[in-house]
């Protein structure tokens, strides 16, 4: 009876040791992310480097849009929703999604851009409001030329119009019509469109400001990222993981992998995003 | 016929092994045939049924002829969708004043005038213009065009109707011209000879003879340049400004039908008044599609006929 028990005590241990080793090494599970297509590289890139070092862990990435992430997770269909957003809260135009969970991923710089050719080089946040909302229609009311301002906006539902709205022009309401006044349908086409009308102003992400635009200072403070991370330049955001709840299991490790410092330092800084460690 | 046994038992083998090919094969054609219907037959269902949820929520006739498009999530939102529905008829007509009589002029120019080498040539150039991705030709717009009117026009923004109706018109010129071409190249020799030996020109025989005579083929070839500018949707969005609002002159920024459902569906919830509206939207668009089709059907079958 007693060598029974002895042996059945080994062959218990035995086995909980490799259960625990097995754990340690590597855990396994799936994990579903959809949402962002401006974080989609970044997002592929963080499946790569994590699987290989987790291949117990079968990953499935994929981008349509913003607000696709967070619904997608609502309905049980992704673990992870990327957002550009958080959509845990309310933003403009956008309710929150109730027991959602924000994870920060990287954080995103945005800049006011006009047409190379245009010699304004700053704007306030007023004057920013005040274009945006229509008040102010001619550059010469804002020390450039004498010509009408051509507002360009994004679709609803862009991210980076959602980041924009709210922290450049303090969530107020853009114009919604008039002759020169046009939505672009995608980053590319906001950027052509700058560099092909004089007077033209949009916003995109900092990265994408390319030559035949310029990006505007903003209350004086140029957009660059270092004036992100000393915090001077506010319009940026974070582009975020949203989870149903805390997360668990995989899913936790991927995100603490994406928020450490091998990713962060590593693929974000090259994708040109600004590691989340960077603003304290 | 005489056979031996054993010729007559391999034959029936072989009978049998081919009688079930046939078969086999027969229930896969079929197979194939049922499954194009049910699909067809799914999406019309699904969208319109998804599409008349709209109308839970919003008056049709609000849907159909107010202006105001403003959805959104709370009790100010509003959704007529009769801008888009203008925009869309006008576009179309728009493209097919500039395209129809380039296109048939084309046509008559390869099937009439033109000498055999040079309708060798430009033949095979419009059948490769056919297939040239249309996100090309937006881009295209996008770059050149666009600002090209803009200059032209002297207006700050060359987006719109006129930009987007350009691009379109490029892009059904082929179809209609190739079609068109077919159907006078269809016509019999011996009505022209009859035209020329009553003493008409060339130009009467033309007009008065030919056309005529190829009026039918024409005119399917025009309502299928009709659907293409109709559904056309990454060449429009890039160059019509996507404003829902009605477009005062052809240089301002505007939307239809298919730009507006491009730039919002990715943006709303699934269930909401506003993707309804959005998916109302594509079936109209698909009902409409459909009707020119089975009408082109009709055409054809009435000049069989006759």
């Amino acid at each position: 009876m007693k060598k029974i028990t002895i042996v059945m005590l080994a062959v218990a241990m035995f086995l909980s040791i490799f259960a625990i080793g097995a754990q340690a090494r590597t855990v396994s599970g799936s994990i579903t992310i959809n949402g962002s297509s401006a974080l989609l590289p970044l997002m592929l890139q963080a499946k790569k480097e994590f699987t290989a070092r987790n291949p117990r862990v079968k990953m499935a990435v994929s981008g349509t849009s913003s607000i696709s992430g967070p619904q997608s997770v609502r309905r049980g269909v992704a673990q992870i929703g990327t957002c550009d957003w958080d959509a845990s809260t309310n933003v403009p135009g956008f309710k929150k999604f109730d027991g959602l969970v924000a994870n920060k991923v990287a954080a995103i710089p945005f800049a006011t851009i006009v047409n190379s050719a245009n010699p304004v080089n700053n704007l306030t946040q007023q004057q920013l409001i005040d274009i945006y909302t229509g008040k102010i229609t001619n550059w010469s009311q804002v020390g450039g030329n004498d010509a009408p301002i051509v507002v360009v906006n994004r679709a609803f539902g862009s991210g980076t119009r959602v980041n924009y709205t709210a922290k450049a022009l303090n969530g107020a309401t853009i114009i919604r019509s008039g002759a020169n006044y046009k939505e672009a349908s995608s980053s590319g086409v906001m950027a052509t469109t700058v560099r092909t009308t004089p007077n033209a102003i949009g916003y995109i992400d900092l990265v994408y400001v390319t030559s035949g635009m310029k990006a505007l200072s903003f209350n004086g403070v140029a957009p660059t990222v270092a004036n992100v991370i000393n915090k001077s330049y506010p319009i940026w955001g974070y582009g975020y993981m949203m989870t149903k709840g805390q997360p668990t299991g995989a899913t936790k490790a991927f995100i603490d992998f994406v928020q450490g410092k091998t990713f962060q330092n590593g693929a974000v800084k090259k994708m040109k995003f600004i590691p989340i460690g960077a603003i304290k | 016929m005489q056979q031996t046994n054993s010729t007559a038992s391999k034959m029936s083998g072989r009978h049998w092994r081919l009688m079930f090919s046939d078969q086999v094969f027969k229930w896969f054609c079929l197979f194939s045939a049922i499954v194009l219907c049910v699909v067809l037959f799914s999406i019309v269902f699904f969208m319109g049924k998804t599409g008349v949820l709209t109308f839970e929520f919003v008056k049709v006739t609000e849907y159909f002829f107010s202006l105001n498009w403003n959805p959104g999530f709370d009790e100010t939102a509003t959704y007529g969708a009769g801008i888009f529905f203008i925009g869309t008829i006008l576009l179309t007509l728009l493209t097919l004043i500039i395209s129809v009589p380039i296109s048939v002029g084309i046509a008559v120019f390869l099937a009439e005038i033109a000498p055999t080498r040079l309708k060798e040539t430009v033949r095979p150039i419009l059948d490769l213009l056919v297939g040239i991705p249309s996100v090309i030709y937006g881009f295209l717009g996008l770059t050149i065009l666009v600002p090209f009117v803009a200059k032209v026009f002297g207006t700050q923004l060359g987006d719109g109707l006129l930009a987007a109706a350009l691009v379109l018109s490029l892009m059904v010129l082929p179809t209609i011209g190739r079609i068109s071409d077919d159907s006078i190249e269809a016509v019999p020799q011996k009505y022209r000879e009859a035209a020329y030996a009553m003493g008409c020109t060339k130009l009467q025989t033309i007009f008065f003879v030919v056309l005529p005579a190829a009026r039918r083929g024409i005119v399917s070839a025009i309502i299928l340049g009709m659907t293409r500018a109709l559904g056309e949707t990454m060449a429009v969005v890039m160059v019509i400004g996507n404003v829902p609002q009605l477009a005062e002159s052809l240089v301002q920024p505007t939307s239809v039908l298919t730009s507006n459902i491009v730039m919002q569906i990715m943006a709303v919830p699934f269930e909401s008044t506003w993707n309804y509206a959005l998916f109302f939207m594509g079936f109209s668009l698909l009902v409409v599609a459909l009707l020119l089709i089975v009408f082109v059907r009709i055409i054809n079958n009435r000049s069989e006929v006759q």
